[in-house]
């Protein structure tokens, strides 16, 4: 797979549509070498908030260059044996623009799908990546009801209200088969209105919305071990056609579900500098369904211990959140320290554990330490 | 310890002994390295095809296990797509294969479209060249882009961003070198490597791909096996492989039997020089038998001196071997061009293997040719020297012995040949033990010969030659037998492809009974033509009469069917010759249903007139009784007709490949009105009848041309050896030579006797020959052929072989006797009397 992992990459970076964080992990790229935004890519940019329209915002949007449905979660069995899951399809915009219509296997798009379970137990991580051009019914999307699928990978919404969503996926030793209700959480959405800038120049952003606290059951599968679940899912929808800036080196981001009911999102965009910048947001959303919006200013993070993996790339692990406006004085350790992406995209992604002033769970994602 | 082994002192007499005799040591040096030279060469060509057959077949397969394929050639792509989408699916790629002409030059190339997302861990050899590109995205998304390896880049004279105009079928399409550097092997030189999407769109295969590669273990093929459609075939790597080589390795298989052909001369000449020297060292041995050497130390020294002379032969006969392989494997790289796909000449590697093997055969062959010769003489009594009389005594009361064996040798190698099992390796191994018996028998018949002969009322230098014949027997009769076997093997082989020549030429003659066909360029089974030429083309003014065919390759299991669907005028069906038929009006039953199957598919299908074939359609199998078995060398996968309306029903597809159109008025009248009417249409090609016999029997000739070749090799090798064993013979009877120019025989004369002699041998053999070279021949068509390709031919025979085998064993007898005959009258007779 390896020359493969090296096309993507290529792909990814050649054509500057270096995806901007909260969600985007391809950060093995060379980001940070100059690539900037390219505005004559020919893909729409993300300028202005929009009004969003449901159920077709679930579907695909072909204009931008990337977009993702990212679900992530922290689930448990009756005797509290511990797992955390992440599923991920990406869509990839070649080109931008209808593909020629010479052949029913060709086509612009592509997909990239990541499975990991995260068995807190043993602390072992298993992952596993997959693709697929969007052609003769190999990967694709749609809207009404949402259907997203790679292969056997799929995200499978119900007619009408889109709720309950099941996933579906297994690559070989693990597999993951859930049911996520719709909770009393409201669609949250990111940034101005959906808008969520990732850096200065104009259109460096995307649209972002996201389902915070759904409630999960199902099953998930390690080896010939199957294990009944339930807890809470984070589900982020995110597409655009921006990129980091020259001087972002990537981010670091947070989902947690507090235990006193309330939600929090928070991504630290960090400069080469190591420094978080000042288009760092978050939201905080209370057990009501009221948001409200986190700036830099109001959120200090810090890092209180790094983990090394087998390149010698030092990952932070574990955090300190300080939200004084709200009262939150968080630790957020992981729940093991080896939750490697070792893929196309080299990335942490993993489940955390939150104490401090309030204790909950959630998860981490560590994005621009590997390259 | 002398008792047990070889001493040096006896090396030294034996070494003495070859150095007086060099010449006669060089000439079974000669013997030697001219059949080991040839098995190697012959080896080396073999491997260098069958390498760049299963180079090729590996390269396209990558690390698949196995290879989905449609029974009806093809697979809906909707299959991939479920399979793709289905939990547990184990790895797999999407292929899209198929041939295409590059304007402006000859032959095919093979474009292969591939999905690089899917292609994973499967042919890292063909996704690395995308890599290189540096870009998957035009990859994917721009039509027409396509890589190819450096060696085809070259070949084609093409770089990155030239574009590379090319007809699918006669459609032109126009490829984009994106990227070059897909794995060099030798076999890619003519292998394009695009998109599958790119691929579907220039073959137009909708909603279709060619197969499906697969990483399969036992649990993945279980998982698969209950979710494959009735269409779709499994094939293991094994299975396809063996369809692959399955025809070369026919074609592998006669020229290796030739080989080994060469090798038996060789061993022939090797025993008759080993033979001869023993023969003339008969004193020296009994005297050192006499000194207390016991016979196991004398068999030691012969068979020492055989390994020797062995070690020898096979070193410099490997050179030229290596030196010899690199000829041929041009020739074997044509063969196969002309056959299968283009394959480069300098294919040539040298491989341990087929060394060995010449090794193995080289010394193996002379220690087994010194055996018997080194029996014989540790049976020489100690102080008795034999004398001449009486050693040819003895080996006329062999004679009995030998024939007998020879008598035996001959039904049970026949026997061998047609009946037993073992498929053509039993054909050859019979082959050999005809051949082995008709040589044990030759002395026998010289014997008999020189009976006839002193009958005659002949007189002076011709009566002592036909004497002479049976005086050293123990001498002549080997050569003899090796030069009947070199000549037989000739005959027998010329004869065969005489035969088969003939039979193809009859054949196609009468298949080709139309005026003119139309056919697309690509003439595979894609290749179909456009409804309008079908609809049209009967209609035009000359035309009389019109012939449909629809071919179609069909997979059932690992067996390949070509079923042509025929809508025959009356003229077209006198084109077949029937092997077998059920009783009754034939074509009535062919247009209710019935289909006719040609031999080599009756063979291999063990069915017969009145049994039930099964074919695979696409609702599943469906039985078609068979009416008849046809004559047919097209292929020797077998070939089954079936009337196009029943084929229509069962496959719903009305593609027609051929059009075959009759005229009262010529062909050249049907050429133009077909040329006229239909010049707009690309890709067409309407060719004479007569134009496609005599390129179809072009291309015969030029897969022959390697048989031709390695006939004329192994007569070579028989040359060679026949003038070695025949100068020896002669050069060795300086001193009755002596006597006889002392007893007044003139030089005149005395060259006289030489060469009459000789030639008596050359002439005696190459009439012996003729009779086993027809044997042999017989066996060639009758049993091999049969059992190689399931064609059966009838045995033409020709003048040519015959008569050529009868100037060349004279040609070689008398040239080799010119030396002696010189070199006899030139002496001075007193001192060869004197030197005993």
């Amino acid at each position: 797979m390896l020359r493969l992992c090296l096309l993507l990459i290529v792909v990814l970076c050649a054509c500057d549509r270096e995806a901007p964080p909260g969600r985007d992990t391809a950060q093995t790229v060379p980001i940070g070498q100059g690539m900037g935004i390219d505005p004559d890519s020919g893909f729409a940019r993300a300028t202005l908030p929009r009004a969003f329209e449901f159920p077709a915002d679930h579907g695909a949007h072909p204009a931008y260059a990337t977009e993702w449905w990212y679900f992530t979660g922290n689930l448990h069995t009756d005797d509290d044996a511990r797992f955390g899951y992440q599923l991920t399809l990406f869509r990839i915009g070649l080109v931008p623009g209808a593909a020629a219509d010479d052949s029913d296997w060709r086509t612009s798009q592509i997909y990239m799908g990541h499975l990991a379970i995260s068995d807190i137990g043993q602390g072992l991580h298993h992952s596993r990546e997959r693709f697929s051009r969007a052609a003769v019914g190999l990967a694709g999307a749609q809207s009404d009801p949402l259907r997203v699928w790679l292969g056997p990978w799929s995200i499978d919404g119900t007619p009408g209200g889109t709720f309950p969503i099941r996933l579906k996926a297994e690559d070989n030793d693990i597999a993951i088969a859930l049911t996520l209700e719709r909770g009393d959480r409201p669609r949250v959405l990111q940034g101005e209105q959906g808008l969520s800038r990732k850096g200065a120049a104009p259109g460096n952003a995307s649209y972002y919305y996201s389902h915070t606290r759904l409630p999960t059951r199902g099953e998930i599968r390690i080896a010939d071990r199957h294990y009944r679940i339930s807890g809470n899912s984070w589900f982020d929808r995110e597409w655009s056609s921006s990129a980091l800036a020259a001087d972002q080196a990537g981010w670091d981001w947070f989902s947690l579900h507090l235990d006193d009911g309330r939600d929090l999102m928070f991504y630290r965009m960090r400069g080469k500098d190591g420094v978080a910048q000042r288009f760092s947001s978050g939201v905080l959303v209370d057990a009501e369904g009221t948001t409200h919006a986190l700036s830099l200013d109001g959120v200090k993070s810090e890092p209180t211990r790094t983990w090394q993996d087998e390149n010698g790339v030092a990952y932070p692990v574990a955090w300190n959140l300080s939200i004084p406006q709200h009262a939150l004085e968080l630790h957020i350790e992981a729940a093991f320290d080896d939750q490697v992406m070792r893929h196309t995209v080299r990335y942490w992604e993993g489940a955390v554990v939150v104490s401090g002033s309030h204790s909950g769970t959630g998860y981490l994602e560590l994005s621009g330490y590997a390259n | 310890m002398i008792r047990r082994t070889v001493s040096p002192l006896l090396l030294r007499a034996g070494l003495r002994h070859h150095i007086r005799h060099r010449w006669q040591a060089l000439l079974a040096l000669v013997g030697v390295m001219m059949g080991v030279a040839v098995v190697i060469a012959v080896d080396l060509a073999n491997a260098a095809a069958s390498a760049s057959f299963a180079q090729s077949a590996s390269q396209l397969r990558g690390a698949a296990t196995h290879r989905l394929i449609g029974s009806q050639g093809y697979l809906p792509q909707a299959l991939y797509t479920d399979l793709f989408t289905t939990p547990g699916h184990p790895p797999m790629a999407p292929v899209i294969s198929t041939r295409v002409r590059v304007e402006g030059l000859p032959g095919r190339f093979r474009l292969i479209g591939i999905d690089p997302l899917a292609e994973g861990s499967m042919r890292r050899d063909l996704s690395s060249a995308i890599s290189g590109t540096d870009d998957l995205r035009i990859w994917l998304s721009r039509p027409g882009v396509a890589a190819l390896s450096t060696s085809a880049a070259d070949h084609l004279g093409v770089t990155i961003g030239d574009s590379l105009p090319i007809r699918h079928q006669g459609n032109p399409y126009r490829l984009e070198i994106l990227a070059i550097g897909v794995d060099d092997s030798l076999a890619s030189r003519d292998l394009l490597v695009t998109d599958i999407a790119t691929a579907q769109a220039l073959s137009g295969m909708r909603e279709t791909i060619s197969h499906i590669d697969l990483i399969l273990d036992a649990a993945a093929e279980a998982w698969l096996a209950g979710r494959l459609p009735a269409s779709a075939r499994l094939l293991s790597v094994n299975e396809q492989t063996q369809g692959i080589v399955g025809l070369s390795a026919a074609f592998e298989l006669n020229l290796t039997a030739m080989s080994l052909l060469a090798m038996l001369v060789g061993a022939f000449l090797i025993f008759n020089a080993l033979s001869l020297s023993i023969v003339q060292r008969r004193n020296l041995l009994g005297r050192l038998r006499a000194l207390g050497v016991t016979g196991a130390q004398i068999h030691h020294l012969i068979v020492a001196e055989a390994m020797a002379l062995g070690i020898v032969g096979t070193l410099l006969g490997s050179l030229l071997g290596i030196a010899l392989g690199q000829g041929l494997t041009t020739l074997v790289a044509a063969t196969v061009s002309e056959l299968y796909y283009d394959v480069p000449a300098d294919a040539l590697q040298l491989n341990a293997w087929s060394l060995a093997k010449g090794a193995l055969l080289g010394l193996g062959g002379t220690v087994l040719a010194a055996w018997f010769p080194a029996t014989q003489a540790a049976r020489t009594a100690p102080l008795t020297t034999l004398s001449r009389a009486a050693l040819e005594q003895s080996t006329r009361h062999r004679l009995p012995r030998l024939g007998i064996a020879g008598a035996v040798m001959m039904p049970a190698g026949l026997l061998l040949a047609f009946v037993a099992p073992g498929g053509v390796i039993a054909g050859f191994a019979g082959l050999f033990v005809v051949l082995l018996g008709a040589a044990l028998l030759t002395p026998l018949a010289l014997h008999l010969v020189h009976g006839a002969l002193d009958r005659l009322p002949i007189r002076g230098v011709w009566r002592m030659a036909a004497r002479d014949l049976d005086r050293h027997l123990s001498r002549l009769g080997t050569a003899g037998a090796a030069l009947m076997v070199a000549l037989a093997a000739s005959v027998g082989v010329a004869v065969m492809v005489e035969s088969m020549r003939s039979a193809v030429g009859e054949w196609l003659g009468d298949l080709l009974s139309a005026d003119l066909y139309i056919a697309s360029e690509a003439f595979d089974d894609a290749a179909t033509l456009p409804q309008s030429i079908v609809t049209q083309a009967p209609h035009l003014a000359p035309v009389s009469a019109a012939s449909y065919y629809r071919n179609r390759t069909l997979h059932d299991g690992n067996r390949r069917i070509t079923l042509v669907a025929a809508d025959l005028a009356a003229q077209s069906r006198t084109g077949f010759d029937f092997v077998a038929q059920i009783d009754g009006d034939l074509w009535q039953r062919f247009a209710s249903g019935e289909v006719l199957i040609s031999e080599p598919f009756a063979r291999r299908s063990k069915l017969n007139p009145g049994d039930v074939l099964h074919l695979p359609t696409p609702a599943g199998d469906a039985g078609f009784p068979v009416a008849a078995v046809f004559r047919d060398y097209a292929s020797e996968h077998g070939r089954v007709f079936i009337a196009r309306p029943h084929y229509l029903a069962h496959w719903s597809d009305t593609a027609v490949n051929t059009v075959a159109l009759f005229s009262d008025q010529g062909a050249a009248a049907l050429l133009q009105a077909v040329s006229a009417q239909f010049a707009t249409e690309d890709g067409l090609v309407f060719t004479a009848a007569r134009a496609i016999y005599d390129e179809s029997m072009a291309v015969f000739d030029r897969t022959f041309r390697i048989t031709e070749a390695l006939r004329l090799l192994s007569l070579l090798v028989a040359f060679v050896g026949i003038l070695s064993a025949l100068m020896a013979v002669q050069l060795e009877r300086r001193k009755e030579f002596a006597v006889l120019r002392a007893l007044g025989l003139t030089r005149w004369q005395l060259s006289q006797l030489i060469v009459v002699e000789s030639a008596l041998i050359g002439v005696l053999a190459a009439l012996l020959a003729i009779p086993a070279g027809l044997l042999m021949a017989w066996v060639l068509t009758a049993a091999i052929q049969l059992r190689a390709f399931g064609w059966s031919m009838p045995f033409v025979l020709g003048a040519t072989p015959l008569w050529s085998a009868l100037a060349l064993g004279t040609g070689a007898a008398v040239l080799a006797a010119l030396y002696p005959a010189w070199r006899a009258s030139m002496h001075d007779p007193a001192p060869q009397l004197r030197e005993d």
